[in-house]
């Protein structure tokens, strides 16, 4: 993985050291909160219901064992001894100290980390595919690239006060497992008719108060002028996005006023007029130096199947339902990647405890070369692992509790933090994600479901991509009391759509029960077990599951 | 201010709360113009009192962040819309019982 030159090290440490210059005089009284609050958000600190929450990045959400150390002793040290994985593949710390603040930086900074462009109106943390270099369907492996637009957007003074947040996602070009279409800008790798490896560039795509999939600006565009091309679309967006409405003042709104033909053609046209020393040219050289940190492994030459793997299978149930749910195929045979489920049931979804990131440190570094990632789902991923290992990798995750058999299923939640410790929430999330597991608890009745994505956010924000969950909970405030409103249909993948709102919301106490039966509903309904319920809603279409929904009441 | 919340009319009975800027925790306005992390020991206050004391905690930079009007009843329980937002201010997470004040984390 990408390695902190110098420049980077002297980058963070400065801005490390800025800060606490500014903590000081916002401690001493000389930097009123109203000028402290844009400098501390700069730095990924939010002050939330109950103390101030650092927001630290994982560009693209790579991790290995030295970084996910140096997270859990920053929990053990200065929070209570757990993180809060999220949707933008980062993680949260919810209870420290401001005066802490800069200690804690420096921490960060000591292994190659920090919470620069998690915040604030710039390009921020660029998000992936959690699969990366590793998925089977990959055209090539996305994070080279990531790095890529990490760099040129970190900082980058032209687009350092843009009208809102902006947020880019790329994916290698298999199934689309990084929401790319429901992002600012999404790319996807991809060949054109040469069989050349470029980028289809989507716009405009993203979720919140007005939820839209985003549209394909460009069907190709080669890899050396990809960030001439960005950094049109970035001018486009600078000079005509709004900045009087903070409503209105994201991409999707201008994609969307503008209309998709007269965006695309500003975007080229202003891409057309960069002359030859505005574009950003990338020399190969510098591809191929940051490409070279991303080299896949050395992989052992084995068979594709594993008698011993099968064999444990066979003898070892839990061992068996795990694998089914979380294993994913990987593009060396005789490899997996593994989905770590952060979602036990019962718990935050996303949580981890210091004891569990360093159990899964270890874990990396025995049998995933240390490579661990966060998934936008809000779990985890150990990518290059051998499945001679899985059966030792499943023994040794469950001894940390972090063997859920539940990838991809009903009760594999995404739910933001909600009431529980959100300042703009409407409502409770994690509370409604355990009453939901709890009634989807029994193993058999999970697996007879399939796959099925649930989504849930606690304000219209949509931290926890509420519009893309095969079904999706939206918590809203109406006088005091929580209620649900549920969501049908979205999805987040290469056929991205948002969610209808099935109807009035319901309590709190409700949405479990009336869950249960539109997952009984969808099971009387199927065509064969093989239809998933995003297939069988999308074949029968809403009707059938909000009159289940709505059955009781 | 991070917090807008709702208007509350000047007889409707509320206390100050706000944020401690050291350490980022809950804290109420005292009637000797302190800040307490108990709103048990928050001062009751309607109309122009209130007003006052907000204009105070607005100055009070150095101790508290984001101060604002918290409705309660007469004796100081919290109350109206905001009543759950607010009762998980004051005690902690639902979902994480041993954390914050319900865990006598002060
Ligand atoms: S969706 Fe709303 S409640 Fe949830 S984390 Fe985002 S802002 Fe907070």
């Amino acid at each position: 993985m990408y390695r902190y030159d110098e420049f980077d090290e002297n980058l963070v440490r400065q801005r490390a050291r800025q800060f606490r210059g500014q903590v000081e005089r916002r401690l001493s009284g000389e930097l009123p909160e109203e000028h402290f609050k844009p400098l501390r958000l700069q730095n990924g600190v939010y002050l939330q219901l109950h103390a101030y929450m650092l927001r630290v990045a994982i560009p693209y959400g790579q991790l290995d064992g030295r970084k996910l150390r140096g997270l859990a002793d920053i929990a053990d040290r200065y929070d209570k001894r757990y993180g809060h994985f999220t949707t933008r593949q980062n993680i949260q710390f919810n209870w420290i100290r401001l005066e802490d603040m800069p200690e804690v930086l420096d921490r960060l900074a000591d292994v190659g980390m920090h919470a620069i462009q998690t915040s604030g109106n710039c390009i921020r943390n660029v998000t992936s595919d959690p699969f990366a270099g590793a998925a089977a369907d990959e055209v090539e492996d996305p994070r080279p690239w990531c790095e890529i637009i990490r760099q040129w957007s970190t900082f980058h003074p032209e687009f350092s006060h843009l009208p809102r947040k902006f947020k880019i996602a790329v994916s290698g070009g298999g199934h689309d497992r990084a929401a790319i279409r429901v992002h600012d800008i999404g790319l996807d790798l991809r060949r054109n008719s040469d069989g050349e490896i470029g980028f289809e560039v989507v716009c405009g795509g993203g979720l919140g108060r007005t939820p839209h999939v985003g549209v394909t600006v460009r069907d190709w565009i080669s890899k050396p002028e990809l960030l001439s091309y960005l950094e049109a679309i970035m001018r486009v967006y600078n000079r005509h996005g709004r900045r009087d409405n903070k409503y209105k003042a994201r991409i999707k709104i201008l994609v969307n006023e503008l209309g998709e033909a007269t965006f695309r053609s500003l975007v080229e046209e202003e891409f057309a007029a960069q002359n030859e020393r505005e574009k950003v040219i990338l020399p190969l050289a510098e591809v191929d130096r940051i490409e070279a940190y991303f080299a896949p492994p050395a992989f052992d030459a084995a068979p594709a199947a594993s008698p011993t793997l099968d064999e444990a299978r066979r003898l070892n149930g839990d061992l068996d339902r795990w694998a089914r749910h979380n294993l994913r195929s990987h593009k060396a045979p005789g490899y997996t990647s593994i989905l770590v489920s952060l979602k036990p049931l019962g718990a935050a979804p996303g949580d981890a405890t210091s004891d569990q990131m360093r159990a899964m440190a270890d874990i990396a570094d025995r049998f995933a070369g240390g490579d661990i990632r966060v998934a936008h789902e809000q779990d985890l991923v150990l990518t290059h692992v051998r499945l001679e290992d899985v059966p030792a990798v499943f023994a040794a995750l469950q001894t940390a509790g972090l063997a859920t058999a539940n990838g991809g299923m009903i009760t594999d939640i995404i739910a933001c933090p909600g009431l529980d410790y959100c300042n703009l929430a409407n409502a409770r999330s994690i509370s409604v994600a355990n009453s939901i597991q709890a009634a989807f608890s029994d193993p058999d009745l999970e697996d007879m479901i399939g796959p099925l994505h649930l989504n849930i956010s606690g304000c219209i924000n949509a931290c926890g991509h509420h519009h893309v969950g095969h079904i999706g909970i939206l918590g809203v405030d109406k006088k005091g009391e929580e209620f649900y409103q549920v969501l049908f249909g979205g999805r987040a993948d290469e056929r991205a759509a948002i969610g209808e709102i099935a109807g009035p919301g319901l309590k709190h106490e409700d949405i479990a029960p009336a869950l249960k039966r539109v997952v009984q509903r969808y099971l009387s309904l199927r065509s064969s077990p093989e239809e998933t319920f995003i297939d069988a809603l999308e074949r029968l279409g809403q009707a059938p599951f909000r009159e289940a929904l709505y059955a009781a009441s | 201010m991070s917090s807008e919340r709702p208007k509350l009319g000047p007889d409707i009975p509320k206390v100050i709360t706000g944020w401690n800027s050291r350490t980022g925790r809950v804290i109420y306005l005292t009637a000797d113009r302190d800040w307490s992390e108990s709103l048990a020991d928050a001062s009751v206050m309607t109309g122009d009192q209130a007003q006052e004391a907000l204009r105070f905690a607005s100055t009070d930079q150095v101790r508290v962040s984001d101060p604002y009007f918290m409705q309660v009843t007469q004796d100081g329980r919290i109350s109206g819309r905001e009543t759950l937002r607010e009762t998980i201010r004051a005690q902690g997470p639902t979902n994480h019982p041993m954390f914050g004040k319900q865990a006598g984390d002060l």
